[in-house]
């Protein structure tokens, strides 16, 4: 379970953002101006075990925000977050990839990084060599892989981690159909887990399929919270025009 | 000002019960010692003779000044081989960790905003692959030790303890300039300058004997400069002061006293270390 209380999330965005004592120094007389920017406003929600909760709403609406404070990126500016259980966050695909290194090297850092243990990692190795489709490449570096495979690698490792809790951010937005239906694939896999997912996403139709509820972000806020098809309404309402089908027709 | 008053009514709980911690201790020690292995493995480009490779920078830094201060300038001091490589050996630690941990943490940096793991993660990891490479570099010390005539004594076990010390000490400077290097970016360069000022405030080079001896009390106001002392008397000898138990006091102190800021100032700082980076 995931209970935010009266979160606020400020982003202090100064005019002239001073990064050295050098510049600091140098502009000790001046005055400081900054804009505050509430990326979450006194937001309040629950999420209950093995529940599939989308997240919807316009850039800069704090999707990506309401993620990193759950997966304890960014500290809140005030109220609580908790959390019971370990999440993992699919926020990008690849972050910590090690260029530099082979592909095994690579799936014990990048499994590390996700919060697995040691034998974990040893017990998923075979399943990620296997589900990612490189067992002739085990021992060539990373950087001389197409990039084709470096994703397929991210995915395979991510998916690999048994978390309760997953943050999903628009992950699915690269690889071509077959990519994309194997993570759909994975997805109606952890929900028949009772496996709880937090997932932001433009893509309607997936959406639509997965999701039990749907909350609509706006300027921090949840704007509405409901059920999938009558929250996509909402927003398509507020667009003005049918997202879902100019969507359709892209 | 509002922001800061909001600061402090903020709390992330995680509940858990007591096995899951343990369990989630032990990941986070995995991540340490991959990530440790990691750098190491890019450092040495996952090769031994990258390793060597390695070795040829403080190898030809002694070569150089050995040149100088035994065929040119001639100390008179017992073993000056020994003494000189010692010397350099672990000022060169100190150096290595408090400059590639800051280096490590803004190259994490993309890490750091997508991914939770406490920060100190990194820190550790970056001390612990410049450890490995220390103990690489004291095998060394000890072949020129086999070949120098140099006789092995008792004391010797004492360098164990200094080098724990210098670990200690070494690990919380580097947490407390981690801790202000994302909001104050020059503080790299700015400790550049102190590194090499410090080598050379620093009996590395010159025997203690030809500094005048009302500068002693200033000079050895550097734990790390009794610790290298110590270090030397313990393995080359011959005993002295440095191996008493008032010298490990001052050192213990210091090292503990600056652990202790570093790690407080670290937990602070690094909550924001996301944003800041």
């Amino acid at each position: 379970m995931i209970t935010l209380k009266e979160v606020n999330k400020v982003f202090r965005l100064p005019h002239d953002k001073k990064t050295t004592l050098r510049q600091r120094f140098v502009s000790l007389l001046q005055k400081k101006t900054y804009e505050e920017l509430y990326a979450l406003r006194n937001l309040n929600l629950k999420v209950n075990d093995g529940e599939f909760l989308g997240i919807i709403g316009k850039n800069g609406a704090g999707k990506s925000t309401l993620l990193k404070v759950i997966a304890r990126v960014f500290e809140p500016t005030s109220g609580s977050v908790s959390t019971n259980g370990m999440i993992a966050p699919f926020l990008e695909l690849g972050v910590g990839f090690q260029w530099e290194l082979t592909v095994k090297d690579n799936i014990f850092f990048y499994g590390a990084l996700l919060g697995m243990s040691r034998q974990e990692v040893e017990e998923k190795y075979d399943w990620i060599i296997d589900f990612s489709g490189l067992e002739r490449f085990v021992d060539a570096k990373l950087k001389n892989l197409s990039s084709g495979m470096q994703v397929r690698l991210g995915f395979s490792i991510t998916v690999s981690v048994e978390s309760p809790i997953l943050l999903v951010d628009e992950v699915l937005a690269v690889g071509d159909m077959d990519f994309q239906q194997k993570c759909y694939d994975s997805f109606k896999n952890f929900k028949q887990n009772g496996r709880t997912i937090l997932f932001v996403s433009h893509d309607f139709e997936a959406v639509e399929r997965f999701c039990d509820r749907v909350i609509l972000l706006e300027d921090g806020e949840i704007k509405a919270q409901g059920g999938p098809r009558d929250m996509l309404d909402v927003y398509d309402r507020g667009n003005g025009t049918d997202l879902r089908n100019t969507n359709s027709i892209i | 000002m509002l922001t800061r008053q909001m600061q402090r009514e903020s709390s992330y709980t995680e509940a858990g019960c007591k096995m899951e911690n343990v369990s989630r201790r032990n990941n986070y020690l995995f991540l340490t010692s991959v990530m440790a292995i990691t750098d190491f493995k890019i450092k040495y480009d996952n090769s031994v003779l990258g390793y060597f490779w390695s070795l040829l920078k403080p190898l030809l830094m002694f070569g150089t000044l050995y040149l100088v201060f035994s065929v040119f300038v001639r100390w008179q001091v017992e073993n000056y081989r020994l003494y000189l490589l010692l010397g350099i050996i672990l000022w060169n630690f100190l150096s290595e960790v408090t400059l590639n941990s800051m280096v490590l943490l803004q190259s994490k940096a993309s890490i750091l905003k997508k991914i939770y793991f406490p920060r100190w993660i990194i820190v550790v990891a970056s001390s612990l692959t410049s450890l490995l490479t220390l103990l690489l570099n004291i095998g060394v010390f000890f072949i020129f030790f086999a070949f120098s005539g140099a006789r092995f004594r008792m004391s010797a076990l004492l360098f164990v303890v200094y080098l724990a010390e210098l670990y200690i000490l070494v690990v919380g400077l580097a947490l407390l300039l981690c801790a202000l290097f994302p909001k104050f970016r020059d503080i790299h360069h700015i400790w550049e300058v102190f590194v090499q000022l410090g080598f050379w405030a620093t009996p590395i080079i010159y025997p203690i004997s030809i500094v005048p001896a009302k500068y002693h009390t200033l000079i050895f106001l550097n734990p790390v400069a009794r610790i290298i002392q110590g270090s030397r008397q313990a393995l080359i000898g011959p005993g002295g002061e440095f191996l008493g138990l008032t010298n490990h006091i001052i050192i213990v102190f210091v090292a503990v006293g600056l652990f202790a800021i570093g790690l407080g100032m670290f937990n602070r700082l690094s909550r924001s270390f996301a944003e800041d980076l």
